[in-house]
């Protein structure tokens, strides 16, 4: 359960589907490309730009070559398909994932530390 | 203003405090006992924040008809710009919103104070499109309506995915259960400028036309008289010019080829590959002739690049980019 570093990805991960795909990591899932290539593998990690590292990788050429990857990095506007394993559950994913990131956000207790969003005072 | 204690431990006091001429950053920054002039200011990350901060200050005693605890009159006139519209856009966003009932509570800003005012992320922006077309996708995950997906190659409708949202963003990305795909692999090379523009009737009537003539046995006869039947229905017409130039160029020389017999002659064979390609044009006469030439296309054991495929998936993510658009089955 790796959340982004950066508030700005933070942010744009927990308003977007984006967080459905970053529950997906470390399982091993097909991402197809808009080229109409497809890659599957176990996903690294992804990015609030859709961006996925994938390990382990079957990749097979949009002419249908198919090759062995230990690495690939897509990016994300060449996705068009991510298939999700059966396993899966969408909701609770996208849940545990948008807990994952309030944890990070209210890491310390309310009162402590530097706050990334301020309450307004009243 | 003298820091207290300061005065016995720091060589000079001047060096540590802020207001001073004497101040040294590079000491202050480094000093274990620098005194803060103002120990309990808030921190902000950004001026953007300071703003928000600002905001949030003055607006709860407008909206709480509370008198002002702060902000300068100055301020206050400053902020009131569309008096008539507030209260009534203030009314309508609080029926769009989610937790609206706690915020109103005057009382509550004493002890227990909400951490937030409300969760906003993926899930529950969902409900807020009310009105718009993505609301209406949110009625799809409500009530569970089967969608058809058309999804988009670079030119054009790629083929269509049919199956039950689950999840949707504003960037149209979609979650889908139970998916069918029905599809096409784009056309290369020389036939993707010739290309007549695919539509959601041709897409299916070619795979009505691969079904049948897949359980037919490959009867060339009919199914080509099939094909000539559907192209002529299809009321369908979206082509660009340019297409249609080029491929009316292929269906006359087509129509040569197929008057001079129907056997398979190696140098004719490209171009009638070429025309076959372009036979899902419509609106033509040459019925006959374009008959012919489906049945020696598909006496052919050549891969058919216009093959409509269909697959299966139980959970697909669809990034929005490639989404053309979203039709509700009834």
């Amino acid at each position: 359960m790796e959340v982004s570093h950066s508030v700005k990805e933070r942010t744009i991960a927990e308003n977007s589907l984006v967080i459905l795909l970053q529950g997906l990591c470390g399982r091993v899932t097909t991402v197809e490309l808009r080229d109409e290539s497809a890659a599957a593998g176990r996903v690294t990690s992804v990015d609030a730009f859709m961006n996925v590292r994938l390990a382990e990788v079957t990749f097979t050429d949009r002419q249908g070559a198919v090759s062995h990857l230990d690495e690939l990095f897509v990016t994300g506007r060449n996705i068009r398909y991510v298939h999700i394993p059966d396993e899966v559950d969408i909701q609770a994913t996208i849940e545990e994932q948008l807990q994952a990131i309030h944890r990070v956000r209210y890491f310390g207790g309310r009162d402590k530390g530097r706050r990334e969003f301020l309450p307004a005072k009243h | 203003t003298e820091p207290r204690g300061s005065r016995r431990r720091s060589p000079s006091p001047g060096r540590l405090d802020v207001s001073s001429s004497r101040f040294d950053p590079l000491l202050a920054l480094y000093s274990p006992r620098t005194p803060l002039p103002f120990p309990a200011a808030p921190c902000f990350n950004n001026l953007a924040e300071y703003e928000s901060f600002q905001r949030g200050l003055r607006r709860p005693p407008g909206r709480r008809a509370a008198p002002a605890r702060r902000g300068a009159p100055a301020g206050r006139a400053s902020r009131r710009g569309p008096p008539a519209a507030d209260p009534e856009r203030i009314q309508r966003l609080r029926s769009l919103m989610v937790n609206a009932g706690p915020e109103q509570e005057g009382a509550e800003g004493g002890t227990a104070r909400r951490r937030r005012r409300a969760p906003r992320n993926v899930l529950t922006r969902m409900p807020l499109h009310e009105g718009s077309p993505l609301g209406e996708l949110h009625r799809c995950v409500r009530d569970g309506v089967r969608i058809n997906v058309h999804i988009r190659t670079f030119k054009g409708l790629r083929g269509v995915c049919t199956g039950f949202l689950v999840a949707f963003d504003k960037f149209w990305n979609m979650a889908l259960t139970d998916v069918d795909e029905t599809y096409r692999k784009p056309v290369m090379g020389k036939a993707f400028y010739a290309e007549p523009q695919l539509s959601l009737t041709r897409l299916f009537d070619r795979l009505k036309l691969q079904e049948s003539s897949g359980k037919k046995g490959a009867d060339s006869k009919t199914v080509s008289e099939e094909l000539a039947l559907t192209n002529d229905s299809q009321t369908l017409s979206l082509r660009a010019g340019s297409g249609r130039g080029r491929a009316e160029e292929e269906r006359e020389r087509q129509k040569h080829l197929g008057r001079a017999g129907e056997k398979k002659t190696p140098g004719d064979k490209c171009e009638a590959d070429v025309g076959s390609r372009t036979a899902h044009t419509e609106g033509d006469g040459a019925g006959g002739a374009r008959a012919r030439s489906q049945s020696r296309r598909r006496r052919r054991p050549k891969v058919d690049y216009q093959q409509v495929f269909t697959r299966h998936i139980n959970q697909i993510f669809i990034r929005g980019e490639n989404v053309l658009l979203v039709h509700l089955a009834h």
